[in-house]
């Protein structure tokens, strides 16, 4: 055995990989939110400091008005998404619902649909005159108008919850499931029926995860912009997120809608505080006993009642939107109804074969999200890692940089994004790198919430061991740790890649010519109302996810994209 | 038009003894294109379908490949601008709906001067639409009504703009928006022209349903989600064509025609391509695909299309090119605030 | 030369000392122990002895090179030690084979050599045929054996051991103890043991360090700190006791119920409480006056438990107040409330601090 020469130094070659990772963190996270400040206080060209971008940006009632109806939209959506969600979780985690696997299956299908399909079967299901549902209304009814109109307000929020409420049914379940029936039986013996021990116990006690889960999609409705520019341009209002495509329209004014996203990021921000302070408080201090079996409540005959509410939930959700999606993907015009002569695969061909950009679209959807995702999940894996073992002072900082992208809107993102980095001197504009780096960033937060509980799982004696026979650092990251966590890491894979796949908000100030995905195709497609290839488009894109879902089910279990981190 | 007609004579004189140097230029510019192999085309002219096939025409025709952005008018030029912003040229032709935005890239020296050998053959109104030669006309459509054939009998059809003020249009009239759609815009900038903004405070009233692009109005007729529109005589015509219940009504106080331009922009990548590309758009090839998806033929040679009125036969309006550079934004601002986005 | 020094080895974490004033000796081939409950300093002490933190002040030396200060310390891969932990960290993504041949690849031995190595030592603790299993089909003791040959394997200049028993069940423990001896014994590594169990080692130990909240209390071999405990800490730790506190009154020390001449006595000088460690096997039991040259006290059975082993019998001397916990042989049997004889040897007293 060599005798390496004993030198007394702290220096260790594995720093570099540290600084390196820090630098990125840095370039990801820090420069493109300080450069959207910066950006919002600057006069174009000149770069002097101003405050005119706020007074435009607030200067006209319509732009206020946009402000405010993104609040509204965020609150109602909140509050019909927990409608939705927070029986279907009790049902599922609590109950002897029959059906409980398919409801969570169904759930999983809705998750998987980006809202802009979603909203996009809307309008072919509620479009105020042709809508199916308003056509069978009518035709039950002969009444001369149907009674839903998906260009509304009330319109949008239902199209937004409806695809937004897993999010508080993974929240819920994940807390119902640990609270132990031993607290409903002590409720009952003390006296309280079913329905009281659920509404005095077991309610308050997922209270704080369903308020967390609502207010993650309030976040989630206000920073949407797929759904909106689909519905509320025809319904004719504004929101903020399509009043800030308005100001990169005609001039560009970058700077005004700096200036204009910062509410949005404010009220973000503000209300990212509230849900981990809620969630941490009361929430699971109060749940984390693991005491206790649970059993399911025995609902008895009203299992049915609730069982056709999960099913509705589904039909809104899943069965109505994908019929029709289906039914106008293979129809030459989806207005014409179930027809044998109106039946086709030209919109198929149409978008695979003679459209210019359609199938690239596709192919770079899967590519950006590919290549964001392993950056994604090395990255975090190395942050969480050297957080977790304490391998620089202020360690936490990287960690915080690594989940603060949540917090920040991905159109707003987006901005800073292109505020920072489409200008010389990098000149990213229009390149796939600043897509693959805007969709790294907005998914670093899911990464590193897998990769810290991936790492704090693991003994940290394992790499000792290592290091003692004589292995460094990157030896034992390399032979050990990577080995360990390739489930992990590969499920954080997935949790990326499957949303970057549809991602939008960013996308759609970012793609240049020869970089558009696949969300924002299906966007420009619907400018014209070619819902017929639009479909076509979404179900390819759908159908294409499929394999990957088939796959991290096998590797991490039915529910891997349901659980706590996942969000 | 005596003024044209010895223009044209003149020209057919010189191309007589023209045609062998013509030649050998296109030859050159063919295989300089060539060896460019591609390039990126902003159009909202067309609707998408027609738009790929005419990027795919040029394909077969030279080996070269098209990427095709189709986009509403506003869109593109918001895309170009950011380019520009950026000083990124990835648009080699960029083709708008709205006149303005040439004249502003014009005085701004973001268009190359580009004269198209083939411009000599196509129908004269068409030739020399900007003296400077920056930008040359490659397409020339209509905004028309439109409406649904199963919903409302020809004779109940709305017949002049202000029709579609009627009350029992409450509900069931569509357009698109002046703020993506450069047809649109055109549009209503020749309403407001004509009837002052009053047409649209009224408009408003009924209820209209707007979509994104012209073409959308299409897609509104078909699905019986509306019944009337303010439409392209192209997109329209051609979706009817294909079966579908639709039909179009030349205003009696005029179809607003819509001169659409194409130029190259200036630092192309691609120069020899998009050179290439402006001659293709005046072949007679390029006429049929227009002809196909119902817009006005250049090529004298190739015929209307089926059903679609000659355009001497219609009475037509159009704003010139300054009231287009100014008023376009204009109503876009005007148009927000009546309706609401 | 010694083979490792530890010098005045501390450890602080803001104001709280989690190790102070450490110093100890190793002389090559030994095999020290580090007891004391938990939080007495001693896993600080290895990791710091293993690198993978430096001390706050003092320094450590191996082979008369110093490797640890606290202005640098030479990082635990370039120390040539090897270590058993709590947990084995045994790597689960390699087979027990590839386990206990990873240092020597490390050191990149050749694949014929690597095999010949790990086949012996894997002979040697009896694992040879699990040689391709992963550890998730391994028992713990098992794990245990992996990753004892694994840390051999390498013939570290040191071997260092935390606490590797206290997963095992009980009778594996009593096992593995006399394994690790005996691969010392085979090996002559010189190692270092931490433990908070005293019966292990005891039995591995050439000289046992008893800590408590960051100090050492004592270090001598095994029998040295049975038999001669410094400090009340140490013989309370190190088996059961009765501790006896006295006071000088003119030539004789009086303890609780009775008197032993201080001339007699280990220490009895000065004024003041002088506090005795005596343990319970070394009090004898007899229903008749015994005659030797002892103390003979009369006292009272108060209370009694049988281990199975041993008696254990709570006796009250007479005229005293507490009882003294006496060990007897499970054939002597009295009963709760007889009266008895108790001999002690003024010897077997140890004064403690």
């Amino acid at each position: 055995m060599p005798v390496r020469p004993v030198r007394a130094s702290r220096f260790d070659s594995s720093w570099l990989l540290w600084i390196a990772i820090i630098a990125v963190l840095l370039f990801l996270v820090v420069s493109p939110f300080v450069y959207l400040v910066i950006t919002s206080f600057q006069t174009e060209r000149t770069g002097e400091f101003t405050l005119a971008n706020y007074a435009t940006a607030y200067g006209r009632a319509r732009y206020v008005d946009a402000l405010v109806n993104s609040l509204k939209l965020g609150a109602v959506s909140a509050l019909l998404a927990s409608v939705f969600a927070v029986p279907l979780a009790w049902a599922v985690a609590r109950t002897n619902m029959p059906g409980r696997g398919l409801t969570r299956m169904l759930v999983l299908a809705t998750f998987i649909t980006p809202p802009y399909t979603g909203a996009v079967a809307w309008i072919l299901l509620a479009g105020p005159n042709a809508g199916w549902l308003n056509r069978f209304y009518m035709m039950a009814t002969g009444a001369e108008a149907g009674p839903f109109n998906i260009y509304s307000f009330t319109g949008l929020a239902v199209v937004i919850a409806l695809y937004s409420f897993p999010y508080i049914f993974i929240f819920t379940t994940a807390a119902l499931e640990l609270v132990s029936s031993e607290m409903e039986d002590a409720a009952n013996i003390l006296g309280a029926g079913p329905w009281r021990t659920m509404r005095k116990v077991t309610l308050p006690l997922a209270l704080p995860a369903i308020l967390g889960g609502m207010i993650i999609c309030f976040l989630e409705a206000i920073a949407l912009f797929g759904s909106p520019a689909l519905i509320a341009i025809p319904a004719r209002f504004n929101v903020v997120t399509t009043q800030l495509f308005q100001f990169f329209g005609n001039p560009v004014r970058v700077e005004v809608a700096a200036a204009y996203a910062m509410p949005l990021l404010g009220v973000t921000i503000l209300l990212v505080l509230v849900q981990r302070l809620i969630v941490r408080r009361k929430g699971f201090v109060a749940l984390t006993g693991k005491g206790g079996e649970r059993r399911p409540i025995l609902l008895g005959r009203w299992r049915w009642v609730v069982f056709g509410y999960a099913m509705f939930v589904a039909a809104l959700a899943v069965f109505l939107p994908y019929i029709f999606l289906i039914h106008s993907a293979f129809a030459k015009a989806w207005g014409r109804g179930f027809l044998l002569d109106n039946i086709t695969i030209a919109n198929f061909r149409f978008i695979l074969f003679e459209h210019a950009t359609a199938a690239q679209s596709v192919i770079n959807s899967f590519v950006y999200g590919g290549i964001s995702a392993t950056i994604a999940v090395f990255l975090t894996l190395g942050v969480a890692y050297i957080v977790a073992r304490r391998l620089i002072p202020f360690g936490g900082v990287l960690g915080f940089l690594c989940v603060a992208p949540f917090v920040i809107p991905g159109v707003v993102l987006a901005i800073g994004f292109y505020a920072a980095y489409a200008p010389p001197p990098l000149a990213l504009y229009g390149t796939a790198l600043i897509m693959i780096l805007a969709f790294t960033t907005r998914f670093l937060p899911v990464g590193y919430v897998n990769a810290s509980a991936a790492i704090n799982s693991l003994n940290p004696e394992m790499e000792e061991a290592v290091r003692v026979l004589g292995g460094s650092r990157l030896t034992a990251l390399r032979r050990v740790v990577a080995p360990l966590l390739k489930r992990n890491m590969m499920g954080a894979w997935l949790l990326i890649f499957i949303p970057a796949t549809r991602e939008l908000s960013a996308a759609i100030f970012l793609y240049g010519p020869n970089t558009k995905v696949a969300s924002v195709m299906i966007f420009d497609m619907s400018e014209e109302g070619n819902f017929e290839r639009l479909a076509a488009l979404a179900l390819v894109l759908q159908v294409l996810t499929l394999p990957l879902l088939w796959i991290g089910q096998k590797a991490l279990g039915r529910d891997f994209m349901l659980r706590r981190n996942a969000t | 038009m005596k003024r044209l007609g010895s223009l044209v004579l003149a020209m057919a004189v010189a191309l007589a003894f023209l045609p062998l140097a013509a030649r050998a230029d296109l030859n050159a510019l063919t295989e300089a294109a060539k060896k460019e192999g591609e390039l990126t085309w902003y159009v909202a002219h067309y609707t998408s379908e027609g738009a790929e096939d005419l990027g795919r025409g040029f394909t077969e025709m030279y080996g070269i490949k098209v990427n095709v952005v189709r986009t509403t008018a506003q869109v593109a030029y918001q895309r170009l601008l950011q380019d520009i912003k950026n000083n990124q040229t990835n648009c080699d032709v960029f083709s708008s709906t709205d006149l303005g935005h040439y004249a502003r890239l014009k005085a701004d020296g973001r268009l190359d001067k580009f004269v198209p050998e083939n411009m000599s053959k196509i129908s004269p109104v068409f030739q020399n639409f900007d003296p400077d030669g920056f930008f040359q006309t490659t397409a020339a459509g209509m905004v028309v009504i439109t409406y649904n054939t199963n919903k409302v009998k020809a004779e109940d059809a709305p017949k002049k703009w202000e029709d579609l003020l009627d009350i029992k249009w409450k509900g069931k009239v569509s357009t698109g928006h002046p703020g993506f759609s450069g047809y649109v815009g055109t549009w209503v900038l020749s309403m407001k022209k004509l009837y002052g903004w009053q047409y649209f405070d009224k408009l408003e009233k009924n209820k209209p349903q707007i979509g994104r692009s012209i073409n959308d109005t299409v897609t509104a007729l078909n699905a019986g989600e509306r019944q009337v529109a303010a439409g392209s005589d192209g997109s329209t015509l051609f979706s009817a064509a294909r079966g579908n219940p639709l039909a179009v009504v030349y205003p009696s106080d005029g179809a607003v025609l819509i001169i659409s331009p194409s130029a190259i922009m200036k630092g192309t990548k691609h120069p020899n391509a998009a050179k290439l590309f402006m001659e293709y758009l005046y072949t007679i090839e390029a006429a049929k695909i227009s002809a196909k998806h119902f817009l006005i033929p250049l090529r004298p040679e190739v015929p209307s299309p089926p059903g679609a009125k000659p355009i001497s036969e219609i009475k037509v309006i159009r704003p010139t090119v300054t009231e287009v550079e100014k008023g376009i934004p204009e109503v876009i601002e005007q148009w927000r605030d009546t309706f609401g986005n | 030369m010694s083979k490792l020094v530890l010098k005045n080895v501390a450890k602080r974490y803001g104001a709280f000392e989690a190790v102070a004033d450490f110093s100890l000796e190793l002389a090559k081939g030994e095999f020290v122990s580090l007891l004391g409950p938990s939080g007495c300093g001693k896993t600080t002490t290895l990791r710091m002895i293993a690198g993978f933190m430096p001390p706050s002040s003092g320094s450590i030396e191996m082979d008369g090179k110093q490797i640890s200060s606290a202005s640098g310390v030479v990082p635990p891969e370039h120390r040539r030690m090897s270590m058993i932990f709590q947990s084995y960290a045994i790597w689960p993504n390699m087979t027990v084979g590839e386990n206990v041949g990873f240092g020597l690849q490390i050191r990149k031995l050749s694949r014929a050599e690597i095999d010949r190595r790990v086949d012996k030592i894997l002979d040697v603790v009896q694992m040879r045929n699990l040689k391709g299993r992963y550890p998730a089909e391994l028992s713990g003791g098992q794990q245990q054996r992996v990753a004892l040959a694994r840390a051999i394997v390498v013939e570290p200049e040191v071997l260092l051991l935390d606490e590797p028993l206290s997963n095992l069940d009980a009778n594996l423990r009593e096992e593995m103890r006399f394994e690790i001896r005996r691969l010392h014994d085979e090996f002559k590594i010189t190692t270092v043991y931490v433990t908070h169990d005293q019966s292990e080692a005891m039995v591995t130990s050439d000289r046992i360090v008893v800590m408590n909240k960051g100090k050492v209390e004592q270090i001598d071999a095994p029998h040295v700190l049975y038999g001669r405990p410094k400090s009340r800490f140490v013989a309370g730790f190190i088996g059961r006791t009765n501790f006896l506190e006295g006071a000088l009154q003119g030539g004789e020390v009086r303890f609780d119920g009775f008197g032993a001449a201080a001339a007699a006595l280990e220490g009895a000088t000065g004024g003041g409480n002088l506090l005795y460690s005596l343990r319970p096997q070394a009090i004898g039991l007899s229903s008749e006056k015994p005659g030797g040259p002892g103390l003979a006290i009369e006292a009272e059975i108060v209370d009694r438990s049988y281990l199975g082993e041993y008696w254990d019998y709570q006796v009250r001397p007479q005229g005293g107040t507490k009882p003294l916990r006496v060990s007897t042989a499970p054939t002597v049997v009295f009963e709760v409330g007889s009266r008895v004889w108790l001999e002690i040897a003024p010897s077997a007293m140890v004064r403690v601090e």
